[in-house]
């Protein structure tokens, strides 16, 4: 099904306790689809979608250029007996989406504790995250009110959604959001001045001190 | 992480979607070469041709001539290449030569960017990038089924797989094709890889207590040109942040030592006049130190049947006259065993780092390079057209029979003493 006609690779991860939505929620933005069915993940998945991304300047408006993404969703369980398997593939992934159920006060508690899994496996310690609250739909069983999970999520300086895998609402906007995070992450990595210049070349001639005297066995 | 601790049909599941990931990424090393192969090709076009004049001012990336005073280009920030006004890309409040400019672009796409701040909180241990995933499919053999083929073998072994493929090649007869010098490639990198463990510990000590710049001592602890290559496989250094580094003078490159030097020295000194200080003897207690590195990109020219060399540049050379301190280098190439197609690099003047970026031919079927060396040196052209071995690479030519772009780019190989097995005689420059 894939051939290489992309411009970019960009690898995202869903985490967040089991039951929270994620397979749900990949399953609507990849194929638009919703499965009521709770069919538990096995350790980890990933679902595949072509995106066109429009860079847009810093101001927000487009530049007008479009780029081809492969996205490769990773979905990960949420159980414990699957955790060091999951973590480990956190370090893979170039952006994250942190899920927690909205009518579940607990899933939301244990927010925290998947941010520190990250800080620690991701690939560097402040990773671009974007904060999900899923099953917006269910309204009458809401356990946690968005002014609470906003305030987190600015605690945290990370964009905060509320989505809902049955309906689609904010599914997809929730995923550009952080394809755009990515892409200009992605911007600073390389344009940043490098920090060290590697190896001795150039300018400091290493060469200039007397080369030191060597007599090997030959 | 072990996925043994998880029940078999978990397991199953977890390979199953490792396996998928596998197909995904297949592709996406085929498009990484691709880009860098695309890069290399710019680089290489604007590489200066050897049979263009030095000396003249010419942009670094379309050679037009610039002037003094009007035209008279800029450094670019990231090369430090004198560039026209044409071959600029502006980006922000700066600018980037073409190259340059696809540089930076090509480090977004391959993803490069990521590998390297991954790498930043997780130091490659290995010298490949690996994914979790990629390392979990690996440690549990599934590959085998799917592996009847070597993969594209170097710049980096991965030598359960080569193994693996191995057991499944030799069990065929061995036939006169493509096929059957494949086999003899793998089992020369299998070769190779088998031993390399201890090699690359006494490598590492070696560079971390002398700053890397003096790898001689290593290759000369065992002198068959395997263990040479060996050295210089392992310091190969294929990762874009060094395929453009420049030193500080690459803009003032020397004008050319002229052919017929080499004619008129070479008598002198294969006849045997060694023992004079500044020239190389055969006696190695006469030699210059065996110092730095010299960077060379091979591709193969399938269209026109000829394998293209070109020389990058050096860095930290010794001084061929170290008593002045002088350095003149130029490149010389031979093809081995039969030390077939001369061919040379202008001189630089002056420098330890010279930036030669020379395109050199050598017209060659394919089939014949099997079994064949390059034979890279550096000489310093002294006073009285003496020349002083600087050192010297050489490089397996074998690998050339298998497609393999990602090869092909430019790499740093450490320059190594003469192999003392006889060949002394023969380093004269004709
Ligand atoms: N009503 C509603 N149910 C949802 C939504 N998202 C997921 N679910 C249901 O929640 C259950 C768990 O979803 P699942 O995606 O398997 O959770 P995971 O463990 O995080 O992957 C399933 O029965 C889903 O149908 C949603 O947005 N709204
Ligand atoms: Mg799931
Ligand atoms: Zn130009
Ligand atoms: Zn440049």
């Amino acid at each position: 099904m894939t051939d290489g006609d992309y411009d970019y690779l960009i690898k995202l991860l869903a985490l967040g306790d089991s039951g929270v939505g994620k397979t749900t929620f990949l399953y609507r933005y990849t194929d638009n689809k919703f499965n009521p069915k709770f069919i538990t993940t096995v350790g980890i998945d990933f679902r595949e979608k072509r995106v066109v991304y429009t860079a847009s300047n810093p101001n927000g408006t487009t530049t007008g250029k479009t780029f081809k993404v492969h996205l490769q969703l990773w979905d990960t369980a949420g159980q414990e007996r699957f955790r060091s398997l999951t973590t480990a593939f956190f370090r893979d992934a170039m952006g994250f989406l942190l899920m927690f159920d909205l009518t579940s006060q607990q899933s939301f508690l244990n927010v925290r504790n998947w941010m520190s899994q990250l800080q620690a496996n991701a690939y560097c310690e402040n990773p671009d995250i974007v904060l999900v609250g899923n099953k917006a739909d269910l309204s009458d069983q809401r356990e946690v009110q968005e002014k609470q999970a906003k305030e987190l999520a600015d605690k945290y300086g990370i964009p905060y959604f509320e989505t809902s895998a049955a309906t689609g609402a904010e599914v997809d906007k929730t995923v550009i959001t952080l394809l755009d995070l990515v892409m200009k992450r992605m911007e600073q990595c390389v344009d940043k001045p490098p920090a060290e210049s590697a190896n001795g070349n150039g300018a400091t001639k290493l060469g200039d001190a007397q080369p030191v005297e060597k007599k090997c066995a030959c | 992480m072990d996925l043994s601790l998880l029940q078999a049909l978990d397991r199953d599941r977890i390979l199953e979607v490792l396996q998928r990931d596998k197909q995904l990424r297949i592709i996406e090393e085929d498009r990484v070469r691709r880009m860098k192969y695309e890069l290399q090709e710019l680089r290489r076009k604007g590489a200066k041709s050897f049979a263009r004049q030095y000396g003249e001012r010419t942009c670094a990336r379309c050679q037009r001539p610039l002037g003094k005073f009007w035209n008279s280009g800029a450094v670019c920030r990231g090369c430090s290449h004198r560039i026209c006004s044409k071959c600029r890309v502006v980006g922000g409040l700066d600018w980037k030569c073409t190259v340059c400019h696809a540089y930076r672009e090509v480090k977004f796409r391959t993803g490069e960017w990521f590998l390297e701040e991954k790498a930043k909180k997780f130091p490659v241990i290995t010298d490949k990038y690996e994914t979790v995933g990629e390392n979990l499919l690996r440690t549990y053999n599934v590959l085998s089924h799917i592996s009847v083929v070597p993969p594209t073998p170097p710049p980096h072994l991965d030598h359960q797989f080569l193994n693996r493929s191995m057991d499944l090649k030799n069990s065929k007869p061995f036939t006169k094709s493509v096929e059957n010098l494949m086999v003899s490639f793998t089992s020369h990198i299998r070769k190779i890889s088998n031993s390399q463990n201890d090699v690359r510990d006494d490598l590492l000590t070696v560079a971390s207590s002398r700053s890397g710049s003096d790898f001689s001592c290593v290759a000369q602890k065992s002198l068959s040109d395997t263990d040479i290559n060996k050295c210089s496989r392992l310091f190969k250094v294929p990762s874009l942040p060094n395929l453009f580094k420049r030193s500080k003078d690459s803009d003032q490159e020397g004008s050319s030592t002229g052919a017929e030097e080499d004619t008129s020295f070479s008598s002198e000194y294969s006849g045997g006049k060694r023992g004079s200080t500044s020239s190389i003897g055969t006696d190695l207690s006469d030699t210059v130190t065996v110092s730095g590195e010299l960077e060379l990109a091979l591709t193969y020219n399938t269209y026109t049947s000829c394998l293209e060399i070109t020389v990058g540049s050096c860095r930290n050379l010794s001084y061929g006259d170290s008593k002045r301190r002088k350095c003149h280098p130029c490149v010389k190439l031979h093809v081995l065993p039969d030390k077939s197609g001369k061919m040379k690099t202008s001189g630089k003047r002056n420098t330890t780092s010279p930036v030669y970026n020379e395109v050199l031919k050598y017209d060659i079927e394919r089939h014949l390079l099997f079994g064949k060396r390059l034979q890279a040196s550096v000489w310093h052209s002294g006073t009285l057209k003496k020349k002083v071995f600087l050192g010297e690479v050489l490089i397996p030519l074998d690998g050339w029979t298998v497609e393999d772009k990602a090869s092909e780019g430019f790499n740093w190989y450490p320059l190594c003493p003469k192999v003392c097995d006889g060949f002394t005689g023969h380093y004269s420059s004709d």
